[in-house]
This record gives C-alpha cells, sequence and structure tokens, in this order.
C-alpha cells in the first residue's frame, strides 16, 4: 500500500526546491541501465531534420568562400551568433524529386517524400505508395529505442488530405518527411498542445501536471501488491508473464520520475491551447516543444516541416505579404527574387530559435546543441524552375563531438543529398552502407 | 453432411467395393473401413501424395487408417480439403462427391471418436483490447469516447485483434492505459477546473458533400455531423474549415448564395453567410468561422451543414462523376459547391461548473450530505464501480487499496476528487485490464477442470459483447446458476438481443470481412472517379446491416452466401443499379438481381479484395478460400517473381494483356499452379465486378471474361452460378463460420485438434436449420469455452 503521508511533504519539498530541480537534468536521474542511456561521460546525440519547401534564392544562401573563412550571406545573416557550430553544405542535389524518364511535371508532389528517403516514390495515388524508410527513422531505431517516444513527428500545415495531391501522386507523399519503413508514412502532429500532453501528460499547470504524475506512481505502487496477490492465484506460466508485466511496471515507474524532473522544467512552457494562428508562434513553440522533449529525453529524434509543397501560406512577420509558393516562382524579377530572399532568410531565422534554446539548455557536460545534429534544408534549389541542384543545406550542432562547425563545404556539382544523409548516419553511430541514391559518404 | 459420422461407415465401405454408387444405405459391411479407406487413398490420392513426391508437404502412403487420431493434424488437413470440394484437383482423376463425402464422412467419425479428451482450453491471460476497453468503459461510466487517440491499435492473428498470444505488454503500451485511465476518470468525473483544449474532426477529402447526410437535419446539404465529449460547463468555440484543394484554395469558392448552419443537439446556433462572412479570392488565407456558444459538460452533438437551395448536383454545370471533390492537376476542381472540410472544437473558456452528465448519473450512486457521511457513501461509488470493473465480487482487500486512493485524492480537495482518484485505480489496475483464470489448488497439474460461473460470465460477455458482464449477468454468476444449461441458454438470448451484441457485427464481422480495412483502401482516382468516401461507407454500412440481421433475427448463416436481401441507400442502389431508391437513409430491398445475393455480391467484399487500380481474381479467390471455404492457401514460394504490370494505364489499355492472360503466364510455372487453379476460376467469376464492385460488362475495350471450371468439375459463367456452385459446400461454410466464431470466441487459434468441437458445434446447428443462436449456443457449451486445463509447473 502506499503511504499517503510520505507524499504530501515530498512535493511540498519539490515546490520549494526550485534550484535543486533546475539542475542539470541527468544528474537527478541515474536509474536508466540501458546500455545506450546517457551520461556525462558518454552523451548520446539527438538528431533533428528539418524540411522547408519551394527552394530559396541560392545566390543569397550561398557564402561566396568556402572553408572557414566565409561570409554569412543575406538569406543565413541571423545566424552569425551560432557560426561556430553551422556547416553549409553546398553543391548538392536531390535527383530523385525530378521527373523520371517519360514523366513531366510532379516536382512538388514528390520534393517532401525525397527529402529523408533519397529514394523517387511509386507513381501512384492510391494506397500502394512505396517510398523507402526514411534517415529519421533508422536514427530512432537506433538512439531512439530507449526513449518513451522513438521519434516525434511535427509539421505545421494541416495535413488532411488524401487521395491524390497533383500529377497522380498520393498525398501521403506531400503530408510527411517520415516513413517508418517504405510503405508507412508517419503522420505530422500539428497541434502543440496534443505534441505537449503526449510528451508531459495532461494538466492545466506544471504543478497539477507533476500531482498526476506522483498519483500516477502511487497507482502503479499500489498495483505491484495486485500483481502479487494475483500471482498466488494464477497458473505458473501467467505468472511468468504477469512478471513481466511487473518489470513493466517498474519501467514505466522509471520514466514517471524522468518524466517528474522534466515536467518541473516544463514550466517554461504553458500548456498551449490549440494551435496558435500566427505562424511566428507555432513554429517557435513546435521548436521549444523539441528542445524540452530532447532535453527530457523524451525523444531523441525529430522531424519538422515548416510547410507543405504549394502551400500558400503568408507570413506577415516577415514583412512581406506575398503567399508561399506563389512567391516561389518569381520570374526571375529583381524585386520579386527578393521578397523571395525576404520569406527565405524569415524561415531561417526562426531556426536561431531552436539553435539559441538548444545551446543555453545544458546537457551533460556541455549543451543540448553540443550533443545535436540539425539538418534543414529543401529538396528545390530555385523555386522558380522547379530543379534539384543546388541545394539549400545546412547542418548544425556539435554531434558529441562528431561535427565541427564554422565551415562551408563546397562539394562538386550534383553530389547527391543522400551522400550527405548517409554521413549524418554514420556520424550517429548507425552503420549503413547506403540510402536511396546514395554512392557514399560525404566527408563532413 | 446432415448424417451422423457412424451410420456412414457402412455404407461407405459398401460403396467403394460394389463400385456402384446409386445403391442405398444399409448393406453389411465386407471389408472394414479402414481397409476401404486405404483403397480410396490409393485410388485418387497417393499418386500426388506418396512418400517420395509429397506434394503440398504431405504424404498419406504411409499413414495408417486404422489410427487416424494418431495421425490427427494431416487427416484433418486431408478432411478440409475434401469437404471443401478442392481435391483431388482439377484435372485429376475423381471420384463422385457421394463418394468422397462418404470417406470424409468416415475420417471424421475416426477423429471425432479419439478426441475425448481436452487438449487446449480458452487462453488464461487475456489483456482487454481497444475496442473492448472502449465498450468497457461505455458500459462502466456511460461515457462514449474515441479510443483511437488513446490507446494504439492491437496487433492481431488468425484474423482478429482479440488474440490473448497476440495481445502483448509492454512498458510503453502499459504507460497509454494508464494515460488513458487517467483521462477517462476525469472526463467521466467532469472538471470544474477544465481549461481549453482542441479537437478537429476532419471530412474525408473524398467526401461528397452534393446531397443530404443521414442524421442533419432534411433539407441541407453535406456536411458534417459530430458527437463531442465536454468536460465542463463552459463556453466553447466551434470553429469551421471549407475542404480545400491540396493548393490551399477552398472549393466553391465562387459560389453564390450559399450559407452554413451550426447547430447543437439538432438546435440552430448561427447560420453564416458564404459571399459576405468568408474571404475567398486567390491566394489570401481564408479566415474560417468561428462561433462562441455556452454548452453543459457530457456528450453533445454538433451538426454542420449547408441549408440546401437547391437540387445540389445542378448547381455543378460541369459535375460528370459522382464524387464532387476532384483535384486533378494544380487549381482544377469540379465542383461548384462548398464542401465542410473539418469542425474544429476549442474549450472550455471559463468553465463554470458540471452538468449532471449521464456518466455523473451513473457513478455517484449516492450523494453524500454532510462530510460526515462521505466515507460511507465513497465506500459505496468504489464497490459498485470496482465490482463491475473486475467483473467479480469485490473483496476487503480490493476496497481497501482503491478506498486508500479515495483519501488521497479526497485529502485537501473534493470528495470528487477523492472519486476520480480511485477510478484511476480501479482503471489502471490489473483485475480490469486482464482478464486472467484463477486456477483451483486441488487438482493436478495437466487436468481439467470447469471454469467458475463469475469466468464464464466475462468470457461470455467479452464473446458477444465485447465488453464486461451487465448486472444481471453477473448476479446470475454471483449466484452459481449461469453453469446451468437452460440459464445459460437464456443469458445468450437475452445478449444477442442487447444492442451491445452490435459488437460482434462490429469487431467479428468487421474482421472476418475485411470492413475494417475498407477505410485504407484508396482506389486510384483516374480509373474510378466515381468512387467517393459516401460510397466507402454505404459498403461498410450495407454489410453491417446484412450481417446484423442474420444475427438480430437469428437466421441461417447460409444466407449470407445466397440471402435474397441488402440494405441500401440512394447512392448505393445507384451504384448497384437498383431502381426506385431515393434518400440517405438504408432501407431493406429484396434483391432481383442474382449476381447480388449475399456476400459475394456486395461491394465491401469486392472492393476489399481488389487493388487500386484493377480487380484482382486472386485475391478475391484467395478470400473466398479463407473466409468462405475455411482453406487458406500457403504463402506464395520464395522467389516467384510477381504478376507483370502492365502499362501505367491499366488493363485499359488495347494492346496490354489482361489479367486473366497475365495470370494464365503466371499459373505456368508449376510452384504456382497448384493453388493458383483454386484460387483464380473462382476470382475470374468475379470479374464483372469491377475494382469498386460494380457491374461491367468490359474491362477496358475487352468483354469481361467470368467463366471457368472450379476444381470439382463445375463450370462458372459468373457471380450466380459461383455462388450456386459454392452453395454445395455451404456445409463447409458452416465450419468455416463455426472455426472463425470460435477463434474469436476463445481468443485463441482453432487447431486440428479442434476441429472436433467444429463439427460437433455444426451438427447441432444443423439440427436448428444453421441459426446464428445455435452457433454461438454450440461454442458458448462447448468444452474450450467452458473448460480450463492447469497449467504445468
Amino acid at each position: 500500500m502506499f503511504l499517503t503521508k510520505r507524499h504530501i511533504p515530498r512535493r511540498t519539498f519539490l515546490r520549494g526546491a526550485g534550484a535543486a530541480v533546475a539542475l542539470p537534468f541527468l544528474e537527478s536521474m541515474l536509474p536508466a541501465q540501458t546500455p545506450l542511456a546517457s551520461s556525462a561521460a558518454n552523451p548520446v546525440s539527438r538528431a533533428s531534420f528539418i524540411y522547408i519547401p519551394h527552394g530559396a534564392i541560392m545566390s543569397q544562401w550561398t557564402p561566396a568562400q568556402q572553408g572557414t573563412r566565409f561570409d554569412l550571406p543575406p538569406i543565413l545573416q541571423s545566424l552569425e551568433p551560432f557560426r561556430d557550430q553551422l556547416t553549409v553544405v553546398s553543391g548538392l542535389e536531390a535527383a530523385m524529386a525530378g521527373p523520371a524518364t517519360g514523366e513531366s511535371g510532379g516536382d512538388h508532389s514528390r520534393s517532401a517524400a525525397v527529402f529523408l528517403s533519397g529514394a523517387r516514390p511509386k507513381h501512384t495515388a492510391g494506397s500502394d505508395v512505396y517510398l523507402g524508410t526514411t534517415v529519421d527513422q533508422l536514427v530512432a531505431r537506433k538512439i531512439g529505442q530507449d526513449t518513451p517516444l522513438p521519434s516525434l513527428e511535427l509539421g505545421i500545415e494541416d495535413v488532411g488530405y488524401t487521395g491524390i495531391c497533383g500529377y497522380g501522386y498520393s498525398c501521403s507523399y506531400l503530408n510527411t518527411i517520415s516513413w517508418e519503413t517504405p510503405t508507412k508514412p508517419l503522420p505530422m502532429e500539428i497541434n502543440p498542445q496534443v505534441v505537449f500532453e503526449r510528451l508531459f501528460g495532461d494538466g492545466a499547470t506544471a504543478e497539477e501536471r507533476i500531482e498526476r504524475k506522483k498519483q500516477d506512481r502511487s497507482i502503479l505502487d499500489s498495483i505491484t501488491h495486485d500483481v502479487a496477490r494475483l500471482k498466488k492465484q494464477i497458473g505458473p506460466s501467467d505468472r511468468n508473464r504477469l512478471t513481466d508485466y511487473l518489470d513493466d511496471i517498474r519501467e514505466i515507474e522509471r520514466r514517471l520520475k524522468l518524466a517528474e524532473t522534466a515536467g518541473a522544467d516544463s514550466t517554461q512552457a504553458e500548456t498551449p491551447i490549440g494551435i496558435p494562428q500566427s505562424f511566428d508562434e507555432h513554429v517557435k513553440l513546435m521548436y521549444d516543444l523539441q528542445v524540452l522533449a530532447f532535453k527530457a529525453e523524451i525523444t531523441r529524434v525529430s522531424t519538422f516541416m515548416y510547410s507543405r509543397d504549394n502551400s500558400n501560406r503568408t507570413f506577415p512577420a516577415s514583412g512581406v505579404t506575398a503567399p508561399f509558393h506563389g512567391a516561389s516562382h518569381h520570374s526571375n524579377r529583381p524585386e520579386a527574387i527578393a521578397t523571395y530572399a525576404r520569406i527565405n532568410a524569415y524561415h531561417i531565422s526562426l531556426l536561431g530559435h531552436f539553435l539559441e534554446r538548444l545551446r543555453s539548455t545544458p546537457d551533460g557536460d556541455g549543451t543540448l546543441l553540443d550533443h545535436s545534429l540539425v539538418v534543414l534544408g529543401s529538396t528545390m534549389s530555385n523555386g522558380n524552375e522547379h530543379d534539384h541542384a543546388p541545394l539549400p543545406m545546412l547542418i548544425a550542432g556539435g554531434v558529441s563531438g562528431q561535427l565541427r562547425g564554422g565551415r562551408h563545404l563546397q562539394f562538386p556539382a550534383r553530389t547527391p543529398l543522400s551522400n550527405l544523409m548517409l554521413a549524418c548516419l554514420h556520424k550517429l553511430g548507425i552503420e549503413k552502407e547506403s540510402i536511396g541514391d546514395s554512392t557514399g559518404a560525404l566527408d563532413i | 453432411m446432415k448424417v451422423r459420422p457412424g451410420l456412414l461407415l457402412p455404407a461407405f465401405a459398401w460403396i467403394l467395393v460394389s463400385g456402384c454408387f446409386s445403391s442405398a444405405v444399409g448393406a453389411p459391411a465386407p471389408q472394414s473401413g479402414a481397409a476401404t479407406a486405404r483403397t480410396f487413398l490409393d485410388q485418387y490420392c497417393t499418386g500426388c501424395h506418396n512418400d517420395k513426391a509429397k506434394v503440398g508437404g504431405l504424404s498419406l502412403q504411409s499413414l495408417d487408417v486404422s489410427l487416424v487420431s494418431h495421425n490427427a493434424q494431416s487427416w484433418e488437413k486431408v478432411v478440409k480439403k475434401l469437404r471443401a470440394g478442392l481435391m483431388p484437383p482439377s484435372g485429376a482423376h475423381r471420384p463422385e462427391l457421394s463418394s468422397i463425402n462418404a470417406f470424409s464422412g468416415w475420417l471424421e467419425g475416426e477423429l471425432d471418436r479419439g478426441s475425448a479428451k481436452l487438449v487446449a482450453a480458452a487462453p488464461t491471460m487475456h489483456r482487454l483490447n481497444r475496442a473492448e476497453y472502449a465498450n468497457a468503459v461505455r458500459d462502466l461510466l456511460g461515457l462514449e469516447v474515441d479510443t483511437t487517440t488513446l490507446l494504439p491499435a492491437d496487433d492481431s492473428s488468425y484474423g482478429f485483434d482479440n488474440m490473448a498470444g497476440t495481445l502483448g505488454v509492454s512498458a510503453a503500451l502499459m504507460e497509454r492505459y494508464l494515460a488513458a485511465g487517467a483521462k477517462l476518470s476525469r472526463l467521466a468525473i467532469g472538471n470544474a477546473n477544465a481549461v481549453p483544449s482542441q479537437k478537429t474532426y476532419s471530412a474525408p477529402a473524398d467526401m461528397t458533400q452534393n446531397y443530404h447526410v443521414e442524421g442533419l437535419p432534411f433539407g441541407t446539404r453535406g456536411g458534417l455531423l459530430i458527437r463531442h465529449q465536454f468536460p465542463a460547463d463552459g463556453e466553447y468555440a466551434i470553429r469551421v474549415d471549407f475542404l480545400r484543394d491540396y493548393n490551399g484554395s477552398m472549393f466553391g469558392a465562387n459560389a453564390k448564395g450559399e450559407r452554413l448552419e451550426v447547430s447543437v443537439n439538432g438546435e440552430r446556433i448561427r447560420l453564416f453567410d458564404i459571399d459576405t462572412e468568408v474571404i475567398k479570392a486567390g491566394f489570401v488565407e481564408t479566415k474560417p468561422l468561428e462561433v462562441r456558444v455556452p454548452l453543459k459538460a457530457g456528450l453533445q452533438s454538433i451538426g454542420v451543414t449547408f441549408p440546401a437551395r437547391n437540387y445540389g448536383p445542378v448547381e455543378d454545370s460541369f459535375q460528370p462523376f459522382e464524387r464532387s471533390v476532384i483535384t486533378l492537376t494544380l487549381g482544377k476542381d469540379w465542383t461548384v459547391l462548398p464542401h465542410v472540410g473539418s469542425v474544429t472544437v476549442t474549450g472550455p473558456f471559463q468553465a463554470s461548473g458540471i452538468a449532471d452528465t449521464p456518466s455523473r448519473q451513473r457513478i455517484f450512486s449516492c450523494r453524500p450530505a454532510s462530510a460526515q457521511q462521505e466515507p460511507a457513501c465513497a465506500r459505496t461509488i468504489v464497490s459498485t464501480l470496482a465490482r463491475r470493473a473486475f467483473r467479480r465480487p469485490v473483496t476487503d482487500e480490493d476496497l481497501e487499496s482503491v478506498m486508500s486512493f479515495y483519501e488521497f485524492g479526497r485529502a485537501g480537495k473534493s470528495f470528487e476528487s477523492g472519486i476520480e482518484l480511485a477510478l484511476r485505480r480501479i482503471l489502471a489496475s490489473p483485475d480490469f485490464v486482464f482478464r486472467l483464470q484463477s486456477e483451483p489448488s486441488s487438482i493436478k497439474a495437466g487436468a481439467t477442470y470447469r471454469i467458475s460461473d463469475i469466468q464464464l460470465a466475462s468470457r461470455l460477455s467479452f464473446f458477444l459483447w465485447s465488453s464486461i458482464p451487465d448486472d444481471e449477468l453477473l448476479r446470475v454468476a454471483e449466484r452459481g446458476r449461469l453453469r446451468q444449461p437452460t440459464v445459460l441458454e437464456q443469458q445468450v438470448r437475452r445478449m444477442l438481443a442487447d444492442p451491445r451484441a452490435e459488437a460482434l457485427v462490429s469487431n467479428f464481422g468487421g474482421q472476418w470481412l475485411y470492413l475494417r480495412n475498407l477505410p485504407s483502401i484508396v482506389p486510384a482516382l483516374n480509373e474510378f472517379p466515381d468512387f467517393d468516401d459516401n460510397l466507402r461507407q454505404s459498403f461498410r454500412r450495407e454489410t453491417e446491416m446484412f450481417l446484423g440481421s442474420i444475427i438480430r433475427e437469428d437466421r441461417s448463416i447460409h444466407e449470407l452466401l445466397n440471402g435474397n436481401y441488402t440494405f441500401v441507400n440512394e447512392r448505393l442502389a445507384r451504384h448497384y443499379g437498383i431502381p426506385n431508391v431515393y434518400g440517405s437513409q438504408f432501407r431493406r430491398v429484396t434483391l432481383t438481381d442474382e449476381s447480388r445475393r449475399g456476400l459475394l455480391g456486395q461491394g465491401s467484399v469486392l472492393l476489399a479484395t481488389s487493388y487500386a487500380t484493377r480487380t484482382s481474381p486472386v485475391l478475391r479467390g484467395k478470400w473466398i478460400l479463407e473466409n468462405i471455404l475455411g482453406t487458406p492457401p500457403p504463402e506464395p514460394p520464395p522467389n516467384v517473381p510477381a504478376l507483370k504490370e502492365s502499362t501505367a494505364a491499366g488493363s485499359a489499355a488495347a494492346d496490354s494483356p489482361s489479367v486473366r492472360q497475365r495470370l494464365e503466364e503466371h499459373r505456368a510455372n508449376p510452384s504456382c499452379s497448384s493453388c493458383h487453379r483454386m484460387m483464380d476460376p473462382i476470382g475470374f467469376a468475379l470479374e464483372n465486378f469491377d475494382a469498386v464492385g460494380k457491374w461491367r460488362s468490359k474491362d477496358g475495350r475487352t468483354a469481361v471474361d467470368a467463366s471457368g471450371v472450379l476444381v470439382d468439375g463445375t463450370k462458372v459463367t459468373g457471380p450466380a452460378s459461383l455462388r450456386q456452385g459454392l452453395m454445395r459446400y455451404s456445409e463447409q461454410f458452416s465450419r468455416t463460420v463455426a472455426e472463425k466464431l470460435l477463434t474469436y470466441g476463445l481468443g485463441r487459434g482453432v487447431e486440428y485438434y479442434d476441429m472436433p468441437v467444429v463439427r460437433s458445434i455444426v451438427r447441432d446447428a444443423a439440427r436448428n436449420d444453421y441459426r446464428f443462436s445455435s452457433f454461438i449456443l454450440g461454442i458458448v457449451q462447448s468444452q474450450p469455452f467452458q473448460m480450463a486445463v492447469k497449467q504445468q509447473q
């Protein structure tokens, strides 16, 4: 039986002991014994893959110089504070996003699917979709299995589109960048409230969430007594299964303890109510949630889509009123190019928010940014032409000492994007010979 | 076969020996049954099934026919193949059906005689699956919730997702159960301090909204009807967005004079004028419509629809297809009428209290007038809930444990918080989440024993209702009367008549007949532009109502194959070519078209067994072998090339070979032909139904050829003659139904050693004209259902 008296003082203690809670997260959670468990001495990396459709104005994206001494061009200017942990990767191509032989058009219908798979989506509008397992899911299989959520898939725009999404391609290819298997697209969650509750449980305030977690733990504790009683009544093989169940109960208790700490941290973010109307606020909130999830190791892998291909969303905070897809078709008119570049720069400035939050969050012997890999880019280059090379791509974070920043890497023209993705897998300790159309891992 | 197996033996022996097939039963046997059987085997079977060739991995050459029960597993295979008319294969020398039946009958008699002992009973540890959890919560708390967002889907095996062995347990899963219990407890009690939350209900993108939607007011067109659980009294925002193409533009943006009505529980709360209140121009983000309204806690229905101004489709000047919303390339759509895309409910803003919801009425069986009365009242509430949830009388230990949570929740808070926490404890309990079999200590391991009445009550309710027992069933069980056959039968009949027995349709039928797969099937738009969600829903509804009528009216299960009636609404009737059916509501019609009779004429089955672009005779043949004849073909051997796909234009292209030609090519490969020559002719007989179940006489430009010869030599020319051909094996169909129901009822796979039980169920059902209830009663009274085997140490 749980002891009521034991609980209330402890809650009171926690409430008053903000300092204890604010201690670097890992010190307060030792019980994890899995080989992949992160510790200060052996940090486990986190990985985030971010997709922005429609390409960018490459002349204002690509640094003029190569190597470590380069100036950040206008679109990337806002990332200056993170230059040390930033690598611009140029010269890449997403060939699979282009039309197959004998096919014309459909570039927007394929682009999102190709980003993390490097594979050509099967040309179908029916339910027989086929792509490839995406990089994030390969990572999740390795470093996501001992966290409560193997991976987190986030989006901004409603993806309630089914059936056909142009040029005979299924909407599944546009709705997500994450595929668990070649035939299983994972839905992107757009509601921050749903994400929040998935991460931290429900409850109006952090205090209430913590209280509910404590109640859960009392319930679990009490259930172990039920199991002991039931074991006396049932047959031996069922008894073995109940023993496994008991192990599960203990595992949940361990996670709850972990999550209680995370819940205390989540006080900074109030439970969001539904979906913010403003793009700015929505994107920042989604970034905050990824930071919280990484910090508490509720998950270590995330994917995030700024928008779906063909979206005509407007971004008032960018100072431009042109709709996204429309603006990407700038017809090479200088003023339209300038307009689109402002949208690009605005999107990149929001990444700054993410990098800043990662950098200011302690993790083990460093910061979350030190232990993360952030990949951001598009599978389109010049949106006006729908071409797929050279791509706007950048990677950030230290990947636990595996990646050095402050560089602009120029690869030979039309190097497969999959080669970069393959290199990312290797940085995260995942042995894989090839993915999609890769021809070998890039030296990054 | 209605003849008892015992009687068959002499007749069988005599027939074979005399070589005369027309003589009557009754002459004395000059040869033993075993010797006759051996003669039969050597004459018809061992040409392939010998020790050397071992076709299909089976040799009958050296199996001892005088000890049939020693090789029951092999002989049961033989029986099935013979009873389904699938052996000997087409082209081989084949005896008369009567002598095949005589031989099978003799084998069955031998098998049944050797199987007195119970080999395996129902499983003893069974987690509630998602559907059962949802129903249990509904019956326990009067709470109707969509558990698909709370719990993950369960894996299935043997065709069902309630198989004890497959319903695994993991920390991640139990965490979800714990969270679900917490959420539901709060929802049931109500939360006066609820903070706003948001839920969006979306219309399927291929839903046509040109017609009236059943359940919405007459005189309206399209829209959504949703049922939402409100956590507290307060103000809620209902936001409506329109269906958009993938480019973000609203369908029907150019419509004039359209209005949108929002209603709660049938009462209009707001009428929007779309012309003036919606910004529809080009790329500008359109503003969703929002109405704020005070609402009470509990389940309410929200309707969002368009008042019909005129006959909708007339407005669509260019409307060649049934499906109204079609996007082929950028910016092109057919409909000029706005469609509802989603409804989002947000709230409560300023929660003001909790109305007396049905859940609260059910939970609060007493209400304390003073603090002194609280503990006693809590005890009453908690023990009532725990008894129903645990499905057994509550012990002092149970009560003490749950009450301590009441006290924990009560401390410093309200009586209701105490009850809420106690409820959370109950829903998290293994006594709720698992069905566990307690074993008697007095008997030896391996010995069989009869399960208690209390446990029988749960087996019964989870079988028929996918839910917990109700008060009456529990009461009868607690008095120890449930095991009395008359009481048991009375309870079964009562339960089958109860609306909760709908679970047999949705869970058993939904999985047996693949209805659950329908939502994920998206026929290719280019090939089937008429197909829309309305049709998909109608298909499901038709088959559910059809199966429901067999159950409710206690009809012969053979009517599932050849019933002369079905259920249609206007949309479906048009699809089937049935005249004079108008409106969105379903009604029973008598079929005059022989091809449409029974399950094989229903769109649900035909769609579920097709590919996105074309029919698949193989899938259809396989479906019938598996679900009608109970003889699933083995998986294809490895390294078999797939059927050559035709060009992108599909079978419509004149120069591409037809599916039939390609399959015939495929069958030339001997490793394929052994199964395909069973499956394919069956599937080809249904070729007059296209991939969405519409009648056709041409496939592209070629005439449909639905002819073929079944394994038993029966010539078929289409769906009607296929059905007649299959009805010759109605006995085997009965066994298949019994086997499927037994699988579902026990929660484990049915194996060869269960077949004597299956046959006995069907024999008894035969005496009751194969009525549905006779199958259920047969299962409920069977040994595996009522007995258990004590586990080995």
